[in-house]
């Protein structure tokens, strides 16, 4: 540089900047030379630094140093700090855990294995060695996480001052009064009552035996809102056996459902859910099945069925005679063809006559019948378990004509160990506690009050005798007992389960209690015991591990001794074992059918149904779940009353109006909503809801349908035609993450079809022109040079085809991601946060909708048009193909959201967790619940789907600890890994032999709103309807 | 003149009859001179209020977060956004008037300047506060949204509309203002030597910045106006045009159009003129001014407003058939859904307030009238505002996935802050009236009869 600026110097240049130059002044030259200031050249010359040698220099800092560590001594936190220096055995900081363990959300008990951060448990997903749910999770069963953190489960035992309400007390306290009041029963002769939901583990059935030995008048009563009691009952009817068979739904070619959830509430549907996926698969168009689905109220099963029949459930018996007089008397299929006792019986039922009377497609009807009769032996007819027992009895004659029991799952049966309590036996119960007969009612985890139908009126007879409750927190029963024992959540305990043939489910607990609790099983055997020094921390640990060191380890013939059988259990959370399945007998033909419950057409039939997420309400009180949208009408924080629009408007309401359904000295104000393709004059309403005593979050949610069951029931414990409905005084806001659309509305019709959001084709449309989606779909071109990600790219694709819209993928992102619950009156503004939520279009007629799924998350799109908009880079694009966010340097223009074609971005309008419900979710001890590797967003800071960029992190770390490139298959979403039906799949779509790759290859694949050329990162593969 | 044609050389008088140039001092300073009436004292409380109003409103937003107002997903922008463009939009008529007109040599402009330039001052003043309280954490905004250098090697985005419109406000606020400033000097010093208290006399002298009356001070003056003139002009284009582009860079139906820049500031200087229009015609009667601020002057602005009209009036009409030509049934969708759907009263409201009523001013009768062009007036600004209520939200609240359609209700908040930026903009412009002078007084006198050479 010198050189130059003295070449230019040298010769009388041209242009001057100063006099100086000019005239060649050396000073002048000299400053031009050194352009900056001294030390700053860009050559580094030692000469020109400090005097100070570097031995100073280091003298100078270590003096520096110590004088700053002198002054600091007086460091003003006194607080004892301790290091992580005595580290348990198992946990390393930032790893997680994993426990297998059992789910108690329902009497299912799936396997589930449960993450767990620094001891604290975060994540739950199934557990995959669980041979029933394999790996998957329902929606209850990922935000059970919520209840083990709720800060108003109880956190010591209470007891009831008279006059006072609840107060403190301990363990010692109550289990001696607890201990006495028993003691006193047995003395005075009188019952003790235990009340519980269905017991599925055989040793808390143990320590129920043995609690009614020590006790004698102890009686347990074990009940569930929604049973398969009348399944059960028509199955010993038609067969003299009493364990009714699972379904091999994976076999099945035809499946006819009549008011039965398959994938939605009647049975286990995460597993239900996968078996009927796996004939959902494009691949293999030979084995794809067709669903007809019967059904009065839009459930998941008819939002995904190829052919939905509106009935009425009064009129299904009349269905199931009218297809049995088609198929076995008209066509004479079957062995029953020449049954004259069962001619006689279906006399009168025809296909034909049954279409003219419910105004159905005789055709499709004909086309069912054909479809049945030619699909013998691989089709299954199945009714829903409300439905009354008449029908079940001719279903289980039709599928016995048709062969069908060869879908009968031979490999397993269900397992029960304490049958439900019977009406009789209530009443007998209630009876006593009205008369003094019953000494004292022990409350296992169950809420009788709020399940029971009003009529026994247990309340009133409950407050005549001393009462405990053993509950997580407060409910409408506890809230009348003397003593209220705060048990353990499932994350805490211990246990085994066994409610499939040849299946232990072991429970095990991962984290210590939070609080002054007890496993509600510890407690019965202290009062078994009857000394209350009996209590130690792991004296159901001890009872479990004795009965399956005498009895189940015995019984398996292992090899490994007890103590390597037990944790070998313990690590895989499931023990499988050789036990034969309940054998099925086949359905006699003779036998009687009650033909007396034909419905009259123009008849109200109010249909009390299951709830997709709160359950039978025990639920209510997580919010996540509150917040989860019901996959037909979008709707969260409530139930309502469903009716058909044309039945709408004869009652002269819309929706929001309230109406009122009264009978039976009972009445109920509901909402109403206007469901598309229900059954007209049917009212279906979800139980589970209205609960009064439920927490801060679960209070009042909904209106309490419970009342409106009766002991006798009307046409069958859960369907009532006695009920008369009229239009109430008033409205009530539903909320919905959807807008409502009038599918008569010809402005916003079929909108989704017409601008190729949801593409849709028929099997047959496919198997003869597989390229049909192809030949549809935009090619934009484009001048610009796209940018070429090299490495891995990451990329998701969706089978509609599998997708059943039962939005358990929004659960796991929700716990995943930490995302907060905003409540009721946010999501009328239109401010839910679901990262993934499921769109649902109807098309068609409001009698006859059909209607299409997806679910959408942000769409990483190459293009993405969020990105140049952000005025401070706040998202960007990653080079593996992510868009991303950062939220700290998020201002919250909500410019991006604004521009994002799929509206997929989310915003923190407040800081959510400070404004939902008093700022509940800010309380301890929620913040333990955070996915510590997921930034909790503030206020102010747009959000979206990130494809789970704290798992690919983590892949990709492990890569580099290994020493080998990251591979997309390393990376599993949370969506994906929770999804029963596995339509997602994500991973490489640099790598051509992923299955990613693959899919997006695929003749269905699409993007959604191909024309903008924002080319998304998400594709989906059209859905083909076998009709 | 004759009947049969009309001669357009011919110029109304800049003034009506002939005042004296002290009489023009003592009439325009008299606000200025004399104690505030009660009038003034009661449109400043009401001002006032609002103010207080939005003041309150803004410190909720900040405890509380954007929650409080009715955004939402879809509808990200609702109140914040349509009041920043009709802000800006109304700052436009100043510019226009005392830049483009000055270049032009319209004389008749001279009476209204001075009050248009300063209402381009407040308006502007009222449009910054959205850009900043409309992010969700304006504290930060404050900070990232301008390019400063840092360690986090940390820059803003280029590509960003929202960023140009950093840089196309400010400055044009700093650029109107030093305009205004400018123009101001010669009656600051006009002031100063007419004060007879200490405090005016102290603060007048400071803000003369030594002015004496000089050749040398005018001729400097009159170049500098004149430049400041010229950088002015293409502001009053480019202003408009980038607060399009928030919109017409956009991928989303109805934003995402190539009519916007002309469209917008067509619309901005319609919206502007009818606001001036408005404040002018009280303050020339309050404040006896109407020799001054003529009724030629409110019936050319008037011309502007029709003419300005029409050009939104056919842009509306160009939007439905390039709707329809395009054959994009997604646009299709979007005109048909701001005619037709849910926020049709809104699409209507704004469609007979800009295109119909100002039609009436084709008529020399209803141009000419105070009452009914003040009428007229208001109505193009309450058009003008659901113009951009219009763009915002009815684009917003249906695009692409039916699924995500929303609807948004605007919220106390909403109405308090848009309530809060009124009450700023007439406190600023009723304490302007009684602190400066609302028509430029060494102007005036250079367009009174007589004042310039001619060639009579």
């Amino acid at each position: 540089m010198d050189k130059t600026n003295n070449d230019t110097a040298g010769h009388k240049s041209r242009y001057w900047k100063s006099v100086g130059q000019y005239s060649q002044n050396a000073d002048a030259s000299e400053a031009k030379a050194r352009e900056f200031m001294q030390g700053v050249t860009e050559d580094f010359s030692p000469d020109d630094m400090s005097g100070i040698s570097r031995k100073q220099f280091l003298a100078l800092l270590s003096a520096s140093a110590a004088f700053a560590a002198a002054g600091c001594t007086n460091y003003r936190d006194k607080g004892e700090i301790v290091p992580y220096n005595k580290k348990p055995e198992e946990v390393t900081l930032g790893k997680a855990n994993y426990y297998a363990s059992t789910c108690a959300g329902c009497e299912h008990a799936c396997g589930i294995l449960i993450k767990t951060r620094e001891g604290r448990p975060i994540k739950i997903d199934g557990n995959p060695d669980h041979p029933v749910n394999q790996g998957k999770i329902c929606a209850k069963g990922q935000a059970s996480i919520l209840n083990l953190y709720d800060p108003e489960r109880l956190k010591e035992p209470q007891q009831k001052f008279s006059g006072m309400g609840f107060g403190k007390t301990t363990w010692k306290t109550a289990d001696t009064a607890v201990v006495a009041a028993l003691r006193s029963a047995v003395h005075n002769k009188k019952e003790i009552a235990v009340i519980t939901h269905t017991i599925g583990s055989p040793t808390t059935k143990k320590v129920l035996n043995d609690f009614c030995a020590a006790y004698p008048g102890a009686k347990v009563y074990s009940y569930e809102v929604f049973t398969n009691d009348v399944r059960r009952k028509a199955w010993k009817h038609s067969t003299g056996t009493d364990t009714f068979p699972l379904i091999a739904w994976d076999k099945a070619k035809l499946i006819l459902t009549l008011e039965a959830d398959i994938l939605g509430s009647d049975g286990n549907y995460i597993e239900q859910t996968r078996l009927f996926a796996q004939n959902r698969d494009a691949a293999n168009p030979r084995s794809f099945s067709r669903l007809y689905a019967a059904e009065a109220g839009m459930t998941l099963t008819g939002m995904n069925a190829d052919h939905r029949l509106r009935v009425r459930p009064d009129a299904q018996i009349e269905l199931v005679l009218s297809l049995i007089n088609e198929i076995v008397v008209n066509r004479k299929t079957s062995r029953f063809a020449n049954d004259a006792a069962l001619a006689a019986v279906v006399n009168g039922y025809s296909i034909g006559s049954f279409a003219k009377k419910y105004s159905l497609s005789e055709n499709t009807l004909k086309c069912l019948a054909d479809d049945l009769v030619a699909h013998t032996g691989e089709a299954i007819v199945y009714a829903g378990s409300t439905l009354p027992e008449n029908v079940h009895t001719a279903v289980n004659l039709l599928n016995e004509a048709l062969e069908n029991s060869a879908l009968y799952r031979k490999d397993q049966s269900a397992v029960s160990h304490i049958e439900h309590a019977a009406r009789e036996e209530w009443e007998a119960l209630i009876a006593g506690l009205n008369s003094g007969a019953v000494g004292a009612v022990i409350h296992f985890d169950a809420n009788p009050v709020f399940h029971l139908a009003p009529e026994y009126g247990y309340a009133d007879a409950l407050k005549k005798v001393p009462s405990v409750a053993l509950v997580e927190s407060q409910n409408e029963t506890s809230s009348l007992c003397t003593f209220v024992l705060p048990i353990h959540h499932a994350f805490e305990s211990w246990n085994d389960f066994h409610t499939r043939t040849g299946i232990f489910s072991l429970q095990q607990p991962v984290i210590n209690p939070l609080y002054d609790t007890r496993q509600k099983e510890a407690a019965l055997l202290v009062w078994t015991a009857g000394n209350t020094d009996a209590y130690t921390d792991t004296i159901y640990h001890g009872y479990l591990k004795s009965r399956w060191q005498q009895e189940v380890h015995p019984a398996m013939n292992t090899a490994a001794d007890f103590s390597a059988f037990w944790y070998a259990s313990l690590e895989n959370g499931v023990v499988g074992f050789t036990e034969p399945s309940a054998s099925f007998a086949a359905a006699g033909a003779a036998v009687s059918i009650g033909t007396n419950q034909n419905g009259a057409s123009d008849s109200f039939i109010v249909m009390l149904h299951d709830n997709y997420y709160i359950g039978d309400g025990r639920f209510a009180n997580n919010g996540w779940l509150q917040e989860m949208t019901h996959p037909a009408s979008k709707i969260v924080w409530d139930n309502y009353a469903a009716i058909a629009p044309a039945t709408a408007k004869a009652l002269g309401v819309k929706n929001y109006d309230l109406i009122e359904l009264s009978g039976h000295g009972m009445k109920c104000l509901l909402p109403v909503y206007e469901q598309a393709g229900m059954a007209e004059r049917v009212v279906a309403v979800a139980l589970g809801y209205g609960r009064t005593v439920a927490g801060t979050v679960g209070t009042g949610v909904g209106v309490d349908a419970q009342k409106l069951l009766t002991k006798a029931g009307g046409v069958s414990p859960w369907l009532y035609a006695d009920f008369s409905v009229s239009k109430g005084n008033g409205t009530y806001e539903l909320v919905s993450t959807q807008e409502q659309h009038s599918l008569d509305d010809s402005f916003v019709k079929d909108l989704h079809f017409k601008r190729e959001i949801i593409r849709e084709g028929t099997l047959a449309e496919y198997e003869e022109h597989p390229g049909f989606i192809q030949d549809e779909r935009h090619k934009p071109t484009t001048i610009t040079k796209s940018v070429v990600y090299e490495g891995v790219k990451w990329a998701m694709s969706i089978d509609l085809n599998k997708c059943t819209g039962c939005g358990v993928c929004t659960a796991s992102c929700n716990v995943e991601n930490n995302i907060p619950v905003v409540g009721k009156d946010q999501v009328r503004r239109g401010r839910d946060m679901a990262w993934i939520r499921i769109d649902r279009y109807f098309s068609g007629t409001p009698e006859e909708p059909t209607v299409s799924v997806q679910p959408m998350l942000c769409q990483h799109c190459d293009n993405a048009p969020c990105e140049n908009v952000c005025p401070v880079v706040a998202t960007s694009h990653s080079p593996d193909g992510l868009n991303q966010m950062a939220y700290n340097r998020c201002v919250g223009t909500r410019y991006c959201s604004n521009n994002c074609p799929f509206k997929v971005r989310r915003f923190n309008f407040y800081d959510f967790r400070d404004q939902f419900a008093d700022g509940i979710q800010q309380e301890a001890p929620l913040n333990m619940m955070h996915n510590p590797e997921v930034t909790v967003r503030s206020r102010g800071v747009m959000e979206k789907c990130t494809f789970c960029i704290q798992r690919i992190m983590e892949a990709r770390q492990t890569a580099i600890m290994e020493n080998r490139p990251l591979k997309g298959s390393d990376v599993t979403t949370a969506c994906q890994q929770a999804c029963p039906a596995q339509a997602i799949v994500f991973g490489d779509m640099n790598d051509k032999d992923s299955a990613v790759s693959q899919a997006i290859a695929n003749d269905l694949g699409y993007s959604v709103l191909e024309e903008l050329n924002v080319r998304p990162n998400v594709t989906y593969r059209a859905r083909l309807k076998n009709v | 003149m004759s009947t049969s044609a009309i001669d357009y050389t011919i110029d109304h008088p800049a003034v009506a009859g002939t005042p004296s140039a002290a009489s023009i001092d003592e009439v325009i300073a008299a606000p200025i001179d004399s104690k505030p009436s009660k009038g003034w004292w009661i449109g400043l409380a009401i001002t006032g209020s609002m103010l207080g109003v939005g003041i309150l409103s803004i410190s909720w937003l900040f405890y509380k977060g954007t929650g409080v107002w009715g955004v939402n997903q879809p509808v990200g922008w609702g109140f914040d956004i349509v009041n920043f463009v009709f802000w800006v939009g109304i700052g436009h008529a100043g510019t226009l008037i005392s830049a483009i007109l000055f270049l032009l040599r319209q004389k008749w402009r001279t009476g209204i300047a001075r009050f248009a330039e300063a209402m381009t001052i407040f308006a502007v003043m009222c449009a910054l506060i959205f850009p900043l309280i409309h992010t969700g954490r304006p504290w930060l905004a404050a900070v990232y949204l301008f390019p400063y250098p840092n360690q986090h090697g940390l820059w803003v985005n280029f590509t960003s509309p929202l960023l140009w419109d950093v840089f196309a406000v400010s400055t044009y606020f700093t650029v109107s203002f030093v305009f205004w400033y400018i123009g101001l000097i010669p009656d600051f010093a006009m002031l100063r030597d007419r004060a007879t208290t200490k405090f005016k006399k102290i603060a007048y002298s400071i803000f003369s910045l030594g002015w004496r009356h000089s050749n040398r001070h005018w001729q400097h003056y009159e170049k500098a106006y004149l430049i400041l003139a010229g950088f002015s002009t293409p502001l009053v284009l480019s202003v408009h045009t980038i607060v399009s582009f928030d919109f017409a860079v956009s991928v989303i139906p109805g934003w995402h159009t190539t009519i916007f820049p002309p469209y917008f500031v067509a619309g901005a200087v319609f919206s502007g003129f009818a606001m001036v229009q408005n404040v002018l015609i009280v303050t020339r009667k309050y404040f006896n001014l109407e020799h001054i601020i003529t009724i030629n002057h409110l019936e050319n602005m008037n011309k502007v407003i029709v003419l300005t009209g029409s050009i939104v009036g056919y842009a509306y009409a160009m939007e439905f058939f390039i709707a329809w030509y395009s054959g994009n049934p997604l646009e299709q969708f979007v005109f048909l859904n701001r005619a037709l759907g849910p926020y049709a009263w809104a699409y209507w409201t704004m469609v007979t307030c800009n295109v119909v009523f100002p039609q009436l001013f084709w008529i020399k009768k209803v141009r000419t009238n105070i009452i009914g062009m003040f009428i007229i007036g208001v109505f193009v600004n309450v058009g003008m505002w659901f113009e951009r209520f219009v763009i915002v939200v009815t684009s917003l609240s249906r695009d692409f996935l039916p699924s995500s359609w929303g609807h948004y209700v605007p919220t106390a908040v909403d109405f308090g802050v848009f309530i809060g930026s009124i009450g700023l903009f007439f406190t600023l412009v009723l304490l302007f009236v009684r602190v400066l002078p609302v028509v430029s007084m060494s102007e005036i006198k250079a367009v009174l009869p007589g004042a310039q050479p001619s060639r009579h």
